[in-house]
């Protein structure tokens, strides 16, 4: 049974230790982000901010990307356009249009991908609810730009970052999602493996039982629509 | 002397206020000003050694009656307060004959007797007394008010509550 | 005559003082703590001007801040209420300044004609306190309505809301206390208490919580600041106002929120009861300020840790949860009160009141769950 009122005990205790151990702790996980007068001259290198790719820690969250594997970006995009993130976002800062080939029929990729920086509020909500593990975070945000319209409206091909760039920013969540997508793929297979067996058993099955009713039946069977099924 | 002083300005503060609320066009600045009114009642009711009352009238009618006066007014069109309309009543007359009239009834029984009504001695504790006295010798008419009171609380939520609606948390298609 | 007068002010002039200079401190420990919470540093830079004094870890911060505030252009809307406008603030301030004088706090050079004028000796203090305190809506409302500003009034709408639903429960809780003490003298309230605070009973626990949660929205701090979400409506009731109105208004939410916290001290804590008050009586006064700063603490964690409340989760809170709580406590009170069996109080009362705590959450949870989904195939 959920006890009442734990859960803020819970999130109370996670805030605590964060209080208590920004004063103590000096490992990754707990350090301050403000670096004190890293501006002065004479500052030790490593007290400056890592400026490369704009990370600054594993935990900054800016705004969303999309993912592809390998080295081509349209090759091995993983968004499908199922248009879930699109339907969810609070803001609706995202316009999907799904891409067809020349007969009309639907190729699982998006035409348009579109996202409105000035409108989205970093909620993480599109990540939560993508089924495909295409969009994440990213921690770039160095993003002004000179043009005051439009300059903020993201396309697909801005917006597509390979797997690797998603490791190099965020190697623990990276990680995490690549086994859980891995696992997640060797399930499907060992179950679709199973179903196939399954299927091939109960053909055997099948088989074997028309060969023995033909046995025990001398004269020829009528057409019946049975066997069809 | 600082009794006296404190009388009068209290006493003026509450007419002020009470003339106000009647004459100001601006609805929130008439509620305003009756708060005042209230207000330097409570001030007066000090005077009168009696706290607990005092308290209670901050309370009940700044705290409560006076808020939802605001709520009320705010409800309907006249929010900004600017509205200049005025309801062409004629109760004036009336309103200042009862006016001059009640001092005078008030006042009547004393002046017949030809001499000052002799205030009672302070009591100690009010609220102990008071709570007593409701709770022993005045219980049934108590009971009879929490009862009417209860009535019109349900009559109220019955008038408010209105047809159903759909439920909250379904107004997005999923 | 004279006389009577010099100890006012000697009781007087001390506790608006020292308070105003704990609101300055408490503004710089709740910016601290805040950043510690998100791995920050916090305020650290105002060094003492002419020395070589480089941080003292910002404490100088709130006077930095106290000299802003009074240089800033004090701005009044064209189309405000000019009058209503300019008393907003003042009316702010005035009844946390008049309710901090009926906290039972022990001044230590108080003499025995100054602790006769101590607004605590009164009979009805604690009735005067939940009066007094009912006059902050008028202020907040008075506020946004005078600034002809949309979010102002919104904010101060969403204020009177929400200070009138929680202010039930608040006084309902206090009223348990008030029956165990038999009275609502302050001081006879702490003394009440001697022999055990009475948050060390089930009745008291559970109105001590009730009682912390609804002052919590009473001085509109998080995770009740729906009337100043300054994501959603600018900053509520005091959007319009600048320069040392904004900082009346901001004095004043502090001053409300030592003296609730004081109240609350007085009512449930052992108001100034502690370690070695017996052998140094000065110590009392310590004792209390540090059991208010002790919920000040919780209230800034609170800020830290939770986010703000819908306006319907608010207003069902109120009703639907710690008013009929606060009900029950008190028929728990009164039975634990008159209990034969002192030993039985904290079995029963913590089952009663917590299976009761229990079934109401259940019965108003919303039945939202999980969307669900039809893949593009």
């Amino acid at each position: 049974m959920r006890l009442l009122g734990f859960g803020i005990l819970k999130g109370m205790a996670v805030t605590l230790e964060n209080f208590v151990r920004s004063y103590f702790d000096r490992d990754r996980r707990h350090h301050l982000f403000t670096k004190e007068y890293a501006w002065e001259p004479g500052a030790p290198a490593e007290v400056l901010p890592a400026r490369a790719d704009t990370t600054v820690t594993a935990h900054s969250r800016n705004f969303p990307i999309l993912l592809h594997d390998g080295a081509d970006p349209m090759g091995g995009i993983r968004c499908v356009a199922c248009q879930i993130c699109e339907r969810e976002c609070p803001p609706q800062c995202i316009y999907i249009e799904k891409d067809y080939d020349e007969q009309g029929k639907y190729i699982k990729r998006p035409a348009i991908f579109d996202i409105d920086l000035s409108v989205c509020m970093s909620c993480q909500i599109c990540v939560e609810v993508c089924p495909f593990d295409a969009i994440v975070m990213d921690s770039q945000f160095e993003l002004s730009t000179a043009n005051r319209f439009g300059g903020l409206l993201q396309h697909r091909d801005q917006l597509l970052k390979s797997n690797e760039y998603y490791h190099r920013i965020h190697p623990e969540e990276a990680r995490a999602r690549d086994d859980r997508m891995a696992q997640e793929k060797a399930e499907k297979e060992a179950k679709q493996a199973a179903a196939d067996a399954a299927k091939k058993k109960a053909a055997e099955a099948k088989a074997a039982a028309e060969i023995a009713a033909e046995k025990s039946k001398p004269e020829p069977s009528a057409p019946t629509a049975g066997g069809a099924a | 002397m600082i009794e006296g002083v404190a009388f009068y300005i209290l006493s003026t503060v509450a007419v002020l206020g009470a003339l106000l609320a009647v004459s100001r066009r601006n609805l929130v600045h008439g509620v305003f000003a009756l708060l005042l009114f209230f207000a330097a009642l409570s001030g007066l009711f000090v005077m009168l050694m009696a706290d607990y009352v005092a308290a209670v009238q901050v309370l009940v009618y700044v705290g409560a009656v006076g808020i939802l006066q605001l709520f009320a007014i705010m409800l309907t069109e006249h929010v900004t307060g600017d509205d200049l309309r005025r309801l062409g009543a004629r109760g004036w007359f009336w309103g200042l004959m009862l006016a001059v009239a009640l001092p005078v009834v008030l006042l009547l029984p004393p002046l017949l007797n030809g001499e000052p009504p002799v205030p009672p001695a302070a009591p100690q504790s009010t609220a102990r007394q008071l709570g007593s006295q409701l709770m022993e010798h005045y219980v049934v008419p108590l009971e009879v008010l929490a009862l009417l009171l209860t009535g019109a609380l349900i009559g109220a939520v019955a008038v408010a509550h209105g047809p159903e609606k759909d439920p909250p948390g379904k107004d997005r298609p999923a | 005559m004279t006389q009577t007068l010099l100890n006012l002010l000697a009781i007087a002039v001390p506790l608006a003082v020292g308070f105003a200079s704990l609101f300055a401190f408490t503004t710089w420990l709740e910016r601290k703590i805040l950043a510690r919470i998100q791995n920050r540093i916090g305020p650290n830079r105002i060094s003492l001007p002419f020395t070589r004094f480089r941080r003292l870890f910002g404490l100088i911060q709130p006077a930095a801040d106290g000299l802003k505030m009074l240089a800033k252009e004090d701005i009044v809307p064209r189309d405000a209420d000019k009058l209503l406008h300019l008393l907003a603030p003042i009316l702010s301030l005035v009844p946390p300044m008049m309710v901090l004088c009926l906290l039972p706090l022990e001044l230590p050079y108080a003499t025995a004609g100054m602790r006769a004028l101590q607004a605590a000796a009164l009979d009805n203090a604690v009735l005067l306190f939940f009066a007094i305190t009912s006059l902050n809506t008028l202020a907040v409302f008075m506020a946004g309505w005078a600034s002809r500003n949309k979010y102002s009034l919104l904010g101060g709408m969403r204020a009177v809301a929400q200070m009138v639903s929680y202010e039930i429960p608040l006084v309902l809780s206090a009223a348990v206390v008030i029956m165990a003490a038999g009275g609502m003298n302050a001081q006879a309230i702490v003394e009440a208490q001697r022999a055990q605070w009475f948050i060390f009973t089930p009745w008291g626990l559970a109105a001590f919580l009730i009682f912390f949660i609804a002052s919590l929205a009473e001085t509109n701090r998080s995770p009740f600041d729906l009337p100043e979400a300054e994501s959603e409506i600018i900053a509520g009731y005091f959007t319009e106002y600048s320069g040392f109105k904004f900082a009346l208004f901001f004095l004043g939410e502090y001053l409300a929120i030592f003296a609730v916290s004081g109240l609350a001290v007085t009512l449930f804590l052992g108001g100034g009861a502690g370690p070695w008050v017996a052998a140094y009586p000065a110590l009392s006064c310590v004792w209390f300020l540090a059991k208010i700063f002790a919920l000040i603490f919780v209230m800034i964690w609170l800020r830290g840790t939770l986010p703000r409340l819908r306006v319907d989760q608010l207003m069902g809170f109120a009703w639907k949860f710690l008013l009929p709580l606060s009900l029950l406590n008190l028929f728990v009170a009164a039975a634990a009160l008159k209990l034969a069996k002192p030993w039985l109080s904290w079995p029963v009362g913590a089952l009663v009141l917590y299976g009761a705590a229990v079934a109401l959450s259940r019965s108003h949870r919303a039945d939202a769950a999980p969307r669900t989904y039809s893949y593009a195939e």
